[in-house]
């Protein structure tokens, strides 16, 4: 199996827990009347792919485990609990069940420490998994039966810029892509982030009430679509170029680094990406995208 | 019924290092100044104690936790090596629903939070493990909402304050933050722990100087400056919050230690009342 592995297929996943509330899944003590269908629908074709592909692993880049020292790895075979999300409460408590890749893990701390960034192992078993984690996961796979690899954000690009934090994505994503190939790993990928990011801050009474959801402004929309056409039509190159001023301009959540990662793990592929949906969720825009690899690993 | 009041008021660090076994200058120094304050908290025995923790962060508006008995058991994302923090908290659920009404009623949004499994943050949980460990007193938390300016700080402790005048209540105040905040980032050893840069370790004795001249006052006016320049624990907000509740005293404040926890700068600051 060594170095057989291969990238199946990148997904850049928002995790609004807005989107299980939406669904109303045994798993979520919430109950709602639904809402947010174009990108609860939007998931559901990533889920039909993702079953017939059979991976070994999806691994999630979650800006919600955010780090201050290195890039650390789930590295606990088996995690449960109790997932309150500490801002939104009344639409988010979830049983999780997971497990977790380790010796993917392992494979992963070694490579990026490779590339000379500090790398940990998450190994405290009653370690709380993160609701980015959690809901990016359950959209690409609510059976969870596909062992999972949960990798954080380290806040390098807040803590120093947005191109030393980019530069350090990068190189994690060229050691997690070969950790999956040196493990045989046939792995899906998934950048747990939203695209535009200013939000309002008030709630509606109805909190799935689709007619109070729209836009923050039509500058962060055009942002977006400006971002999505890129990478529809598989021009990665501009994509990462114009990146940092889309950060700026939308504060876009994939300054934490998610997306970077990935596309430096699938090797920033000039394959046209699918957009399978695009909402909004409290204003912010949330895109549901695929970089089918398949047919270049096949 | 006689009118609440607040009886004493601490500046509190709530990083995990200082809750661990590990031995280190700074550390040790810190740890002694909370056990220092715990124990004049509990001379004072007060009948309940409000926290404002830094690391509790919201984004619609400012939350307030009303569940009347937290438990669990919470391990800190960052540094989860340091050691569990398993949670049996009495909450005084009354003192912050009134004060979450009476924040919405001076135009904050407000949220009260009363979930099973509602993770209890690494911040509160650390200044409670020293000043409250037999967990003999009532708690009320109240989060740091991101996007609050010191504007909204003080307005919020000021809410604060008035709910514990209504309460008739003798409480106590910690605002949990720390000072300058820029860690490592990467591994050190405890044991060669120092500021991260020397220019925020003196704005941080610059700050904590001020304060112990009851100079209050001057250090709200300063804390944009001292919050951009030093990159503060989220603006320095926690430390409005603490002058709303306590409207902006002269009183000095007694510096009980200050050090570094992995660069940032901490301080245990006692205000007698």
């Amino acid at each position: 199996m060594a170095d057989s592995g291969q990238i199946l297929a990148g997904f850049l996943a928002p995790h609004p827990p807005h989107l299980v509330y939406g669904e109303n899944p045994v798993r979520n003590e919430p109950r709602s009347t639904g809402g947010w269908e174009m990108l609860r629908w939007a998931y559901e074709k990533c889920r039909a792919k993702i079953k017939a592909w059979k991976p070994d692993v999806i691994l999630v880049h979650s800006p919600h485990w955010m780090t201050i020292v290195g890039h650390h790895f789930l590295r606990v075979p088996h995690l449960a609990g109790l997932s309150v999300d500490p801002i939104f409460p009344h639409i988010f408590r979830y049983q999780y069940d997971m497990n977790v890749d380790v010796e993917l893990a392992d494979a992963c701390f070694e490579e990026t420490q490779k590339e000379g960034l500090v790398a940990k192992k998450m190994t405290n078993p009653h370690f709380r998994v993160d609701y980015g984690t959690i809901v990016s996961l359950h959209m690409l796979n609510p059976e969870w039966d596909i062992p999972i690899l949960g990798i954080s954000a380290n806040n390098s690009p807040y803590f120093y810029s947005t191109e030393i934090g980019q530069e350090q994505m990068v190189k994690l994503g060229r050691a997690t892509a070969r950790a999956i190939a040196k493990t045989g790993r046939r792995a899906v990928l998934a950048a747990s982030n939203t695209l535009s990011h200013l939000h309002y801050d008030r709630e509606p009474e109805l909190i799935e009430d689709m007619n109070k959801e729209v836009i923050f402004n039509n500058s962060q929309y055009q942002w977006d679509m400006r971002v999505l056409e890129l990478m529809r039509s598989g021009h990665t190159e501009q994509l990462m170029a114009i990146m940092p001023e889309f950060m700026e301009k939308a504060a876009a959540e994939v300054k934490s680094g998610g997306l970077t990662w990935m596309l430096a793990a699938m090797g920033f592929p000039t394959t046209p990406a699918q957009v399978h949906g695009y909402w909004t969720v409290i204003g912010t825009g949330n895109a549901v995208v695929e970089w089918d690899l398949t047919h270049k690993a096949a | 019924m006689p009118q609440g009041s607040i009886i004493g008021a601490y500046i509190a660090p709530g990083l995990p290092h200082l809750a661990s076994d590990i031995a280190a200058v700074s550390w040790d120094a810190l740890r002694r100044g909370f056990h220092q304050a715990g124990e004049h908290i509990h001379a004072l025995q007060p009948d309940v104690l409000v926290l404002y923790s830094t690391q509790w962060i919201s984004v619609l508006g400012h939350s307030f936790q009303t569940h009347p008995n937290p438990q669990g058991l919470h391990v800190d994302e960052n540094w989860y090596e340091m050691g569990d923090f398993p949670f049996d908290l009495r909450v005084d659920a009354d003192l912050g629903t009134r004060a979450a009404a009476i924040a919405a009623s001076l135009g904050l949004a407000t949220k009260t939070v009363n979930y099973h499994g509602f993770p209890i943050d690494t911040g509160t949980l650390v200044a409670l493990r020293f000043v409250n460990p037999a967990n003999q007193f009532p708690v009320a938390v109240v989060s740091c909402n991101i996007y609050a300016g010191q504007e909204d700080s003080l307005t919020l402790g000021k809410a604060v304050r008035q709910a514990i005048a209504e309460s008739s209540k003798r409480a106590v105040v910690i605002s949990c933050t720390g000072l300058s905040a820029r860690f490592f980032t990467d591994e050190i050893a405890p044991y060669n722990d120092r500021l991260s840069q020397t220019e925020d370790d003196a704005w941080n004795r610059r700050i904590l100087g001020l304060i112990e001249q009851g100079r209050n006052a001057e250090v709200l006016a300063m804390s944009g400056d001292y919050a951009r320049t030093a990159a503060v624990d989220m603006g320095f907000k926690a430390f409005a919050w603490l002058m709303g509740t306590l409207d902006t005293p002269s009183s000095p404040g007694a510096v009980l230690a200050y050090g570094p926890v992995w660069g940032t700068g901490a301080a245990v600051v006692e205000y007698q009342l």
